[in-house]
């Protein structure tokens, strides 16, 4: 979940509540969803929430929430936006980078306090929304550092620079934390960020690149140039964003806008000028940005009392509304309302989502709970009812039931039970030496594959209790699986019965004759030809059959399977399909 | 008159004239001390015997003691040596004397500490002097120690203070013990004299004795009742499928189906139905285990995808709006392991692991789930996920509340408060906190919501449903105050932890 830090001094100025202190400020917080987490060193809040509010990313979008919160605004509002002085040219941009978009913002007197948020918003939003870079990135420049020559095209404005494509050495700039000129692949190569960020363009045959008409200034989505870096010393700021999808990179546009606009700028359009040949699916048009259309959501008044489970009346509605920086108009005789919503809002993208914001203003926990009427009729699965029959079973016998993990390695499923593994050493019929089902890239080497049976789990809880007393007489009943092409998914599974007597008088004919117990207990006949199995001694080893099906083995465990796992004495044990006692 | 073997042979034993000690009553009697002392306790209740007792100290050497007895008291060997070496005038360095005497080790010590103490020099700066007037053939605790080595006394002619001194060196042992006397009463004289009889007293019931009518003429010789029986250990659920199927007999009688269904999955399941976009990062940061062999899964309903694929794209309804994410099938077909069991709910949703539901229906699952965590005390790579739902007309916030506050209520787990949560495929949501039962902490214990209309139409379901997931694992640590579920679950666990956890119910 995303965390801010947000300077709370910062945060009364920007919502105008001189008054609130610590304390409150954190209950009010909290009503958002806003969690406290702790203060950082240097004394900021550190505020977690759920990743659907992008908006609050930064001090100023909190301090826009509080102040509806607070009621000290209502409904939507949109920053003004002057016509535009500079185009973004798109042409010859890379395909797996076609889109850009930006804007201008005029006027700031940023502080060290306003910089350091405008960079941790532009962190926490690449974090996010723009996947770590990979699908939008933003450039903020100090504008006065641009040189745009005078467009000639008709419609143009009067300045541009272009968003364009650069060979990975074929120019060369200074960009930020750095003293000399270096290619783009110098970048990659020996800059730090440019080695953080390298694996984003790796694949380009030529890198994105922004020209103005001094040279190339930006690298998105790697590192700008230092030409233009910001200070609290600019007034002026170009952004500019580039990405994977121009919805995205315009919204992120647009959650910076409203951050910069609290801080007292004034927000300049921008033309986005696609070329006629240039990538993506905005080929030929010019976008005006940013796009600060709100979208409407039709919601009736019916689901909304549905939802909440209670009346409410068409001015609650309105009003709740508002206090959620929405706009809600009643329309077809108050049986439904257009709810506007603001260019900010990523999160919101069915009318159920107006509905929770109204909600939420509403105060769901001011709602009682109530026992839903629909009547219906409980039962268990059969297959969790045979399970928990054959526990009742086994735990009736003195065994303790044990719960391992259905995930393993090869050496504890196969090399340590004497197993062959069936990769290596091709199927056999013994039980267990059956394709696994993998774990890809696993994190851990303990746990690279399903378990294609349950004694080698139980062996292992035998080995790691050496000092307990004797005898341990354990089972389990759990999953097992293995590759199988007959099934959809690829995977067969099952549910398995394995069983151990871990004592000094530990045998065959003990085992078999609480097995018997079991297969009695299910109105099952039970055979035992002799059979041979790699974990089991040579002639005290034999195949379970249950009314005529082979379902599993049965045996003393070989003293090499033993010593492997550290064992003092011996080992009788038994595995069979749980299915075999439907 | 009839008596028990051992009380005949107490009652006979013992002497109307004098106290008898116990332990030699039963010596004569063949019997053992403990019997011997119960039987007399016995017939005292009869008023047969009188039983009286007195508190005997008997001191005993130690091993250390007996060394010393024979090899002499350490500060006296140094005496000795100090003696030899003519530190009554010129005092000697210790060094060389320890060497003349053959002390070493812990024995040094004891000698420097219990020469200056008994007068028998000083020790100063390593350097030994003696006193020419001590005379170690008058040292008490000498002499006591040589005595009751050679058992010429049993310490009862020792002054107490030297016995102290020697029990506070670890050369002696004093213990106390309690000596019981019996001596017939006239009752008993008077009893003895009409004849006793021994009753035939058995150890074992027989099934012979129970055919032959003989168990009606026998004494069931008595055991101490109360004495330390066997050990047994027997068979016994694993509290975690104990705790899961209390959450099963819950869930049920609120009248929740279970469901049922693969563990190793399909995204399109796990993920993609719950309306999560494919490039969202909690599709990696909850990071579920992906399979390598086999990777992906042979064939999902045409249908249903192309449902699923329009809502992510373009969204479900005249105002809906899809993601701004990339969307394929070869995505979707991939397989996990299950990061929720909330798979089994879309299944069942979609009508194709039962066929077509209307509502009303309530289901559930306690099931395991992977996911690719860290492992620690509270954190396991698979773990069982409560899964329920609701599907109902016109459901609200408040069923919500209403059913979660029921199904805690049931584990005492009360107050439950319900914070606005975010969810990808549930709106609205709620994340649920209740009091712990013993703390009084508030702990999280689950979230929940109302399935999205970009989850349940894809699948073709008109209707609400809510629904919630919560770690059993949690659970039981609440219910049962484990500090680390490794004990519990799985290959690392506790053998004896697992027999000896209280019974919960």
């Amino acid at each position: 979940m995303p965390v801010v830090d947000v300077d709370p001094d910062e945060l009364r100025d920007l919502t105008g509540h001189e008054d609130k202190d610590d304390d409150q400020l954190k209950t009010d917080l909290f009503d958002l969803g806003l969690e406290f987490e702790g203060w950082t060193e240097d004394d900021e809040m550190q505020l977690e929430f759920a990743p659907d509010r992008l908006d609050r990313l930064s001090v100023e979008g909190i301090a826009r929430s509080l102040r509806y919160h607070y009621g000290d605004d209502r409904g939507v509002y949109i920053p003004s936006v002057n016509d535009a002085d500079w185009t973004i040219a798109v042409e010859g941009q890379p395909e797996g980078r076609p889109y850009v978009t930006g804007a201008i913002v005029r006027g700031l007197d940023l502080d060290d306090a306003a910089l350091e948020s405008l960079i941790q918003l532009q962190e926490k939003l690449h974090a996010t929304m723009g996947r770590k870079r990979s699908k939008g990135a933003i450039g903020i420049h100090d504008l006065t550092m641009l040189k745009g020559s005078p467009a000639t095209d008709d419609g143009r404005a009067n300045k541009s620079v272009t968003y364009t494509s650069v060979a990975p050495a074929e120019d060369s700039f200074v960009p930020l934390d750095s003293d000399g000129e270096m290619t783009p692949a110098e970048v990659l190569d020996q800059h730090p960020t440019g080695e953080t960020y390298a694996d984003l363009v790796n694949d380009f045959d030529r890198y994105p690149a922004i020209y103005d008409d001094l040279g190339l200034f930006s690298f998105p989505p790697v590192i700008n140039g230092r030409r233009t870096e910001v200070t609290t010393d600019s007034r002026d700021l170009f952004i500019e964003l580039t990405g994977t999808d121009q919805w995205t990179v315009d919204h992120m546009l647009n959650i910076v806008l409203y951050a910069l606009s609290a801080r007292g700028g004034q927000i300049e359009r921008v033309e986005v000028d696609y070329d006629d040949d240039a990538p993506g699916e905005y080929a030929g048009q010019t976008l005006s940005r940013p796009d600060f259309a709100v979208r409407s959501k039709t919601v009736t008044h019916d689901r909304i009392e549905t939802i909440l489970g209670v009346d409410v009346d068409e001015g609650t509605v309105i009003d709740c509304a508002e206090r959620a920086g929405l706009d809600a108009t009643a329309v077809d005789d108050g049986a439904a309302y257009d709810v506007e919503v603001p260019p900010y809002r990523v999160d919101v993208l069915h009318p159920l989502d107006v509905v929770d914001d109204i909600g939420r203003a509403f105060g769901f926990n001011d709602l009682d709970p109530r026992y839903p009427e629909a009547s219906t009729v409980g039962g268990r699965h059969e297959r969790s009812r045979l399970e928990d029959a054959a526990r009742d079973a086994l735990v009736g016998l003195g065994f303790e039931d044990l719960l391992n993990f259905h995930m393993i390695n090869a050496e504890e499923n196969f090399e340590r039970m004497g197993l062959a593994d069936p990769r290596e050493d091709g199927a056999t019929d013994a039980v267990g030496a059956v394709d696994p089902v993998t774990i890809r890239e696993p994190y851990s080497e303990d746990y690279t594959m399903l378990r294609t049976w349950a004694l080698p789990s139980l062996l292992m809880v035998l080995e790691r209790n050496t000092h307990r007393a004797y005898p341990q007489d354990i089972a389990e009943i759990g999953l097992a699986a293995h590759t199988d092409d007959t099934e959809n998914t690829g995977v067969a599974e099952h549910r398995t019965v394995s069983g151990a007597l871990a004592r000094t008088d530990a045998s065959y004919e003990n085992v078999k004759g609480r097995l018997q117990a079991v297969a009695d207990a299910f109105g099952k006949t039970l055979e035992t030809p002799p059979t041979d199995h790699p974990t089991f001694i040579d002639g005290r080893t034999a195949e379970i059959v249950l009314d005529g099906d082979s379902v599993g083995v049965l045996g003393e465990v070989h003293p090499k399977v033993l010593v492997e796992h550290d064992l003092e004495l011996p080992v009788a044990a038994f595995e069979f399909r749980l299915d075999a006692l439907e | 008159m009839k008596l028990p073997h051992a009380q005949l042979a107490v009652l006979e034993t013992a002497s109307a004239d004098e106290d008898r000690p116990i332990t030699e009553v039963a010596e004569q009697a063949d019997l053992k001390p403990e019997a011997a002392t119960r039987a007399a306790f016995e017939l005292e209740d009869e008023g047969l015997v009188a039983v009286s007792e007195e508190t005997d100290e008997s001191v005993t050497v130690t091993d250390e003691g007996e060394t010393y007895a024979d090899a002499g008291l350490p500060e006296l060997r140094l005496y000795k040596a100090a003696l030899e070496a003519g530190a009554e005038t010129e005092p000697v360095s210790l060094g060389e004397l320890l060497g003349a005497a053959g002390l070493d080790g812990p024995a040094v010590d004891i000698a420097l500490a219990n020469f200056a103490r008994k007068g028998y020099g000083d020790v100063d700066s390593g350097d030994v002097s003696a006193d020419a007037d001590a005379d170690p053939a008058t040292d008490d605790e000498r002499l006591a120690l040589e005595r009751l080595a050679a058992e010429e006394t049993g310490g009862e002619d020792i002054a107490a203070s030297v016995l102290d001194q020697l029990e506070s060196r670890g050369l002696v042992d004093r213990s106390a013990s309690t000596i019981r006397y019996v001596q017939l009463t006239d009752d008993g004289v008077t009893a003895l004299m009409g004849g006793v009889e021994a009753a035939e007293t058995v150890d074992q019931l027989t099934p012979e004795m129970l055919t032959s009518g003989e168990w009606e003429d026998v004494e069931f010789a008595e055991y101490n009742v109360e004495a330390d029986a066997e050990q047994f250990q027997g068979g016994r659920e694993h509290i975690l499928r104990q705790t899961a199927n209390r959450v099963k007999d819950v869930l049920v009688g609120m009248g929740f189906q279970e469901m049922e269904g693969p563990h190793a999955d399909a995204q399109f399941w796990i993920n993609d139905c719950l309306f999560m976009p494919q490039d969202h990062p909690a599709r990696t940061h909850w990071d579920q285990f992906a399979l390598e062999t086999p990777d992906e899964i042979g064939s999902l309903p045409d249908d249903l995808v192309e449902n699923v694929r329009s809502a992510h794209k373009e969204g479900v309804g005249e105002d809906g709006e899809g993601y701004h994410s990339p969307w394929t099938e070869e995505t979707a077909s991939r397989l996990d392991l299950r990061g929720h069991t909330t798979s089994l709910s879309m299944r069942y949703l979609s009508g194709h692991q039962v066929g077509e539901l209307e509502p009303p229906q309530r289901y559930f699952s306690v099931e395991k789930v992977y996911r690719n965590d860290t492992l620690d005390p509270t954190h396991l790579l698979e773990f069982f996920q409560i899964e329920g739902w609701v599907m109902a007309e016109d459901l609200s916030v408040r069923d919500l509340f209403g059913t979660f506050t029921e199904f805690y209520e049931q584990f005492g787990i009360t107050d439950l408060e319900f914070k606005p949560h975010y969810n990808p495929y549930t709106e609205p949501s709620f994340e649920l906190f209740g009091t712990h039962p013993e703390t009084g902490d508030i702990v999280e214990v689950g979230n929940s919501g109302i399935f999205r209309e970009e989850v349940l139409e894809p699948l073709g379901v008109d209707c609400d449903v809510m629904a919630w997931g919560l770690s059993l694992e949690r659970l039981l640590m609440l219910m049962y105050g484990f500090e680390d579920i490794r004990d519990v679950h799985g290959t690392l666990c506790d053998l004896e932890l697992l027999r000896d956890v209280e019974v919960v119910y």
